[in-house]
């Protein structure tokens, strides 16, 4: 059995289906690459190597496709806290597109299903998020399954 | 007297395992540990720009995916030649808790060619200091080729 401990208020009975959060933008910078690849150790020329990168379809370093993904979590956990930030269950997710140094990126995020859990207590809710850059492409999309806890009584 | 390198010239390049030597049915590779610390978790919320919750002890969920990706260069076999990061799933089975020992165990779970490199689906498991599995997924990757001779 699973234990969440609850980190955020909302329940299962507050979320509606087919609502939609837009979330603030943020331009990624060559400092956010260089420190997630301290972080993770993913040195990867992809993300860590100029002058081999001019000679690659990108033209240049690219941001680490886990970076754009911790950086949306935070965008979207600026549009709806509550939602976003509850307990992953799981995750399917798509990289488009690269998210190059200077782009802009901002999510889109809507509530597309809730349904009980099997824990007593517990649902999951389903968020279908898109990664948009500054000339609205998709660089990266996917949804999120979490665990939501039930009003109780 | 050695000539120097040609201006411009590539520096030597790291050995890396290309689509063509990644062999089905080899037994999982299995990465050395990581103890997941304070310090891992304030660098990711502060560069994720997540909230870091009231809850004392609480690691990010996405982090221990993050750190498997360092943690899969770690292990006696050159890196996958990897092009691109194409998409995974994931799944959560457990908690993680700061002070808990994180390793990763990976295997191949199918390889597809394509006419620029090959596609790569890689089981990978995130398992703590009691073997336990804590999240696991599969990823699709792009992977080079060896340049033809």
């Amino acid at each position: 059995m699973l234990s969440y401990a609850a980190v955020t208020t909302i329940r299962f009975d507050d979320i509606k289906v087919g609502e939609e959060f837009v979330s603030p933008g943020r331009t990624v910078s060559e400092t956010d690459i260089v420190l997630f690849a301290g972080l993770s150790g993913d040195y990867n020329v992809l993300h860590t190597d100029a002058e081999h990168m001019k000679s690659s379809q990108f033209g240049e370093r690219i941001a680490h496709g886990l970076l754009g993904l911790a950086i949306s979590q935070g965008l979207a956990g600026r549009a709806v806290a509550d939602l976003v930030e509850l307990p992953f269950a799981g995750l399917s997710w798509k990289f488009r597109g690269p998210i190059k140094i200077g782009d802009t990126i901002h999510v889109v995020a809507r509530v597309t299903d809730k349904r009980e859990a099997d824990q007593p207590g517990w649902g999951t809710v389903t968020i279908e998020r898109r990664v948009l850059n500054q000339r609205g492409e998709v660089v990266q999309e996917g949804e999120t399954r979490h665990m939501v806890e039930r009003r109780v009584g | 007297m050695a000539s120097a390198a040609a201006p411009g010239a590539a520096p030597s390049a790291e050995r890396r395992c290309y689509f063509e030597d990644v062999v089905l049915g080899a037994p999982p590779l299995e990465t050395p540990g990581l103890t997941l610390t304070p310090a891992h978790a304030a660098l990711f919320n502060g560069l994720a720009g997540v909230s870091a919750g009231d809850e004392p002890g609480r690691v990010p969920d996405l982090l221990p995916l993050c750190l498997s990706s360092g943690l899969g260069w770690r292990v006696p076999q050159p890196a996958l030649a990897v092009l691109a990061f194409m998409g995974f799933e994931w799944k959560f089975h457990g908690p993680l808790r700061i002070g808990d020992t994180i390793r990763s165990r990976s295997r191949t779970a199918a390889k597809r060619s394509m006419r620029e490199g090959g596609v790569i689906f890689e089981d990978r498991e995130i398992l703590n200091q009691r073997g336990e599995v804590v999240q696991s997924g599969r990823l699709t990757l792009l992977v080079a080729k060896r340049e033809a001779p």
